[in-house]
């Protein structure tokens, strides 16, 4: 025990001296005398999470931890790897998959629409916008009862609850941009002579998008949270019914991996949506 | 003078009336009866205090604002609308952030096929100056390079007449002179009417043929002032100093301020 100990102090002073001496960066500046670790920011930030992780298994490992209650991260990593096995994960993650990218879409959809119907036309925006934002005070999961009842407890009601929560952010940032647009930008418009659609086209989207993409990115993220609310809520299949199922049989493995699952499921879309904003945004994505 | 040079038009006729807008402590007269007629080729400074209507006055020729009591003609032809015979650039750049320097002045250009769109752009992106940041977008540009592109986007669709809105007033007194120089150069080449309304004494009596001094409360032209020196003009020149006394006795009384020496 005692040597381990003292191996596992040497090898931390031969990295700390090993990574200052050498610093794998191309040395260009052979600076020897300095004991700074030079770490680069984007591997900061893994640093707590990995340790939280190293340290649960050594608990888990060491029968610390009730393995029915919190099971060691190389557990849930096997569950994952037996469901994946058997076939079921696919089976599970393609269909919130899909109704994540069906809800998205029809919110999505809808709300760039209205918001930008409401955006342009002052008078649509008098009509529809107070309804709207009356609607939008209700916790969307209250809905639940009512779509289940006239919808049923198929997929009708689930994508519906989904479009909901990703209509809202789409609608209001878009709505909200639209007429924020600087009239002082609107007046070069006018000044060269652009109809509505080119007024729309050339200076109007142009100027909303950067808002109009942190409403997609917000509602993609509302998207997933209310997916999981409907698979909890009565489903036979997704990752949310996944969970529930190991909530039911007690496995806590099962209920660790599926939020696994959503965490990376969540973050992938959210970065695919994130780098066509970005591409969309061209350099402007850049100056901040 | 340019006027004998000139092929091209570009006379401004204005004829107004009156110009009222709706406050909220009732009507303003922001301007009454402001007649004035505007030679081809000719570079007017229009000077005032704020609320004196110069501004309005220029939107009116703009095309932007059309509710006056009046009429005002270019070349004979009654303005109601904006138009690609007049180009305009704001105290502001009023660039778009999304368009490259490039793209910004073609915004102020007709359809056109592309080689002679691009040969035009290149034209006036040369004329101001910044062929090196002809792909730049605004954000990369300092604040006189950025009224400079606005200049060029206001030029480019071949205006008769340029309209100038104190573009110069947000940059330093440095950059100020350096485009007071850059648009006497680009006036000379392109050969435009110029109107440019300015709160700058000095500026005005260094660019203009004419100054038109107007006075608030309602807005009206108070005097007109032609300016006979030769060009390019010395800011210390006596004749300078003199011209630029006698306009700034225009708005404050001889001897009150006597130590204030205009140039604001």
């Amino acid at each position: 025990m005692s040597t381990a100990e003292q191996n596992q102090g040497l090898a931390a002073s031969e990295v700390t001296l090993g990574s200052s001496a050498m610093p794998k960066s191309s040395s260009h500046k052979p600076s020897g005398h300095a004991r700074r670790i030079q770490i680069p920011d984007r591997l900061l930030g893994w640093i707590i999470p990995l340790s939280i992780l190293f340290l649960w298994e050594l608990f888990a490992r060491a029968g610390m931890l009730p393995p029915n209650w919190l099971p060691a991260p190389t557990v849930i990593g096997e569950t994952i790897y037996e469901l994946a096995v058997a076939g079921d994960l696919w089976r599970h993650v393609g269909i919130t998959l899909a109704r994540v990218a069906v809800g998205f879409l029809l919110g999505g959809t809808a709300g760039t629409l209205v918001g930008g119907l409401t955006g342009y036309a002052t008078i649509a925006r008098k009509l529809l916008d107070p309804l709207l934002q009356a609607l939008r005070s209700v916790p969307s999961i209250a809905w639940v009862p009512l779509f289940l009842l006239w919808l049923g407890i198929q997929e009708a009601s689930k994508i519906t609850l989904i479009s909901l929560g990703a209509f809202f952010p789409v609608y209001l940032n878009l709505s909200v941009a639209m007429r924020h647009v600087d009239p002082k930008l609107l007046e070069v418009g006018r000044l060269y002579r652009l109809g509505s659609f080119k007024m729309v086209r050339r200076l109007i989207i142009p100027a909303v998008l950067p808002e109009y993409v942190v409403g997609l990115r917000s509602g993609l993220g509302l998207a997933w949270m209310f997916v999981v609310a409907a698979e909890l809520l009565g489903a036979s299949s997704g990752i949310g019914f996944l969970m529930l199922d190991g909530q039911m049989t007690g496995r806590a493995a099962i209920i660790l991996a599926s939020v696994f699952l959503f965490a990376v499921l969540g973050k992938t879309t959210d970065w695919m949506i994130n780098a066509a904003g970005q591409k969309l945004l061209g350099h402007r994505a850049r100056i901040d | 003078m340019p006027t004998s040079l000139s092929l091209q038009s570009g006379t401004v006729d204005l004829q107004i009336a009156q110009k009222v807008f709706a406050g909220s402590q009732g009507e303003i007269l922001a301007l009454r009866n402001a007649v004035l007629t505007i030679d081809p080729g000719e570079f007017v400074c229009v000077v005032g205090g704020s609320g004196c209507g110069k501004t309005t006055l220029l939107r009116i020729i703009a095309g932007l604002d059309t509710d006056y009591e009046g009429s005002v003609f270019l070349d004979g032809t009654r303005i109601t609308s904006p138009g690609l015979d007049r180009g305009l650039v704001f105290q502001e750049h009023r660039l778009l952030s999304w368009l490259t320097v490039h793209d910004n002045i073609a915004f102020g250009l007709a359809n056109l096929p592309p080689t002679e769109r691009r040969e035009k752009i290149r034209h006036y992106v040369s004329l101001i100056g910044l062929d090196r940041f002809e792909y730049d977008y605004p954000h990369q540009l300092s604040g006189g390079m950025s009224q400079r592109v606005a200049i060029a986007r206001a030029l480019v669709g071949q205006p008769r007449v340029l309209l100038l809105d104190e573009p110069f007033a947000s940059l330093d007194a440095l950059t100020r002179m350096r485009l007071q120089q850059e648009i006497l150069r680009i006036w000379e080449a392109e050969r435009k009417t110029v109107v440019m309304v300015t709160h700058d004494i000095e500026e005005a009596v260094y660019l203009a043929d004419r100054i038109v001094i107007m006075s608030p409360q309602p807005g009206n032209i108070k005097k007109i002032l032609p300016v006979h020196l030769p060009r390019p003009r010395d800011r210390a020149d006596r004749e300078f100093v003199r011209v630029r006394k006698s306009v700034h006795d225009e708005f404050f009384t001889p001897g009150a301020l006597a130590e204030d020496s205009g140039g604001s």
